[in-house]
C-alpha cells in the first residue's frame, strides 16, 4: 500500500476523516512506541504514553502550521511526553553535561564477559534510563531504523552538526555510568 | 597524558566516525586502560545496534481511536449539559417574567371582577411590559446563547 502524501493526510485528518487519522497512527506508531518503550521500561505505561502522544497529535493537528515536518512535530511531542514522565531528567541542559572529566576515574571494569549479554543489557538499559531525556532520545532514535539524523536534530532542536557530538557524549556518559555505577 | 587525550575520542573511534592516528593506535595497543575503554565502548556500540525494537500491541491503533472517541463523547456530553442548563435558565427567566407580569396585572390575586381585569389588561399592559423588558431581554439573550451553543455543538459533531 502506498503511503498517502503527508500534506494530503494532514488535510484529511483536519477535516475529521477518521480513516486518515488511523493511517497516520499506523504510519508512526512503531517509531513512537519504540522511542518511548526504550526509555520507559514498564510496557503498559509505555503503551499509555504512546497513545497519549497520538491523542495530542489529534488535538493539535488543527493548529499544526506545517512549518516543520509532521514526523519532527510528532517526535517533539514524544520528547515532551518523556520529559513529563521523567521531569528529573528533563531539565538537564546538555551544555552542562560534563564529559565525565569530573567523575570518578575508576579503572575500567574487569572483563565481565562471563556475566553474559543479559547482564550487560540489563546494566546498559538501567544506565540509559538515567541519561538526560535528550540523550536518551538521541541514543534510542539513532539506533532505530527509520529515524534520520535530520529528524533527530530537528526534534531535539539541535543543529545537524552537533547531533554526532552529542551522540558521542551520550555514549561516553553511558560508558562512565557503567564504569562507575553499574559495575 | 595520552589517556586523557584519547578519552573523549573513544566513542568516535568505537563507532568508526574517526580513524585513530598511528600514535593513538599504538597507545591503545600498549595501554590496558585505553584498550579496556575502547573494548567497552565497542561492546556498548554493538549492543545498542543489536537492541530489539519494541513493537506496540496489535490493537494499538484501535485503542488510540477508541480513546479519541471517548474524548469526543466527553466533550459532547459537556456541551449537552451546558445547553440543557442554558435552556432551563432561559425557561425559568421566562416563567419569572410571566409571573411578574401576571402579578403586576393582578392576575395572581383572587378577584371576581372581570371588568377590572380586562381594564387592567388593556390600560396597563403596555407600561407593565415595558417595566419587564429587562427581564425579557435577559431571557432572550440566554435562549439565543443556548441555541448558538447547540448549533456549534451540531457543527462540531458533524
Amino acid at each position: 500500500m502506498t503511503a498517502t502524501p503527508e500534506r494530503e493526510l494532514i488535510e484529511r485528518c483536519r477535516q475529521g476523516d477518521e480513516t486518515a487519522f488511523r493511517e497516520l497512527v499506523d504510519q508512526y506508531k512503531n517509531l513512537v512506541f519504540a522511542l518511548i518503550a526504550r526509555s520507559v521500561p514498564n510496557r503498559s505505561r509505555a503503551e499509555e504514553l504512546a497513545q497519549d502522544v497520538f491523542l495530542k497529535v489529534h488535538k493539535g493537528l488543527p493548529y499544526f502550521r506545517g512549518e516543520s515536518k509532521l514526523s519532527t512535530w510528532i517526535y517533539r511531542i514524544v520528547i515532551n511526553a518523556l520529559a513529563q514522565e521523567r521531569p528529573d531528567l528533563a531539565t538537564t541542559s546538555l551544555d552542562n553535561v560534563r564529559d565525565g572529566e569530573d567523575q570518578a576515574r575508576l579503572q575500567p571494569a574487569a572483563d565481565d564477559r562471563s556475566f553474559g549479554d543479559l547482564v550487560l543489557r540489563d546494566r546498559l538499559q538501567k544506565a540509559i534510563e538515567r541519561l538526560p531525556i535528550q540523550y536518551q532520545v538521541l541514543i534510542n532514535g539513532h539506533y532505530m531504523k527509520g529515524m534520520r539524523y535530520e529528524e533527530l536534530a530537528a526534534a531535539l532542536d539541535m543543529p545537524m552538526g552537533t547531533v554526532k557530538t552529542h551522540l558521542h557524549r551520550a555514549k561516553r556518559q553511558l560508558r562512565h555510568l557503567l564504569e562507575t555505577e553499574y559495575r | 597524558m595520552r589517556c586523557d587525550e584519547l578519552e573523549p575520542l573513544i566513542e568516535a573511534i568505537a563507532d568508526g566516525t574517526i580513524e585513530p592516528s598511528p600514535e593513538d593506535g599504538a597507545h591503545v595497543s600498549s595501554c590496558p586502560t585505553c584498550s579496556a575503554r575502547l573494548a567497552e565502548a565497542r561492546r556498548i556500540e554493538q549492543w545498542l545496534a543489536a537492541r530489539e525494537v519494541p513493537q506496540p500491541a496489535p490493537a494499538f491503533t484501535a485503542a488510540v481511536m477508541a480513546r479519541i472517541g471517548d474524548e469526543k463523547w466527553q466533550t459532547e456530553r459537556v456541551v449537552d449539559i451546558g445547553f440543557n442548563v442554558f435552556i432551563a435558565a432561559g425557561v425559568l427567566v421566562f416563567i419569572a417574567f410571566g409571573a411578574g407580569l401576571a402579578w403586576s396585572l393582578g392576575f395572581l390575586t383572587v378577584t371576581l371582577d372581570s371588568e377590572e381585569l380586562l381594564r387592567a389588561v388593556f390600560s396597563e399592559v403596555e407600561g407593565r411590559v415595558i417595566s419587564q423588558l429587562q427581564t425579557t431581554a435577559i431571557a432572550a439573550v440566554v435562549l439565543t446563547m443556548a441555541l448558538a451553543l447547540w448549533w456549534w455543538a451540531e457543527e462540531a459533531a458533524d
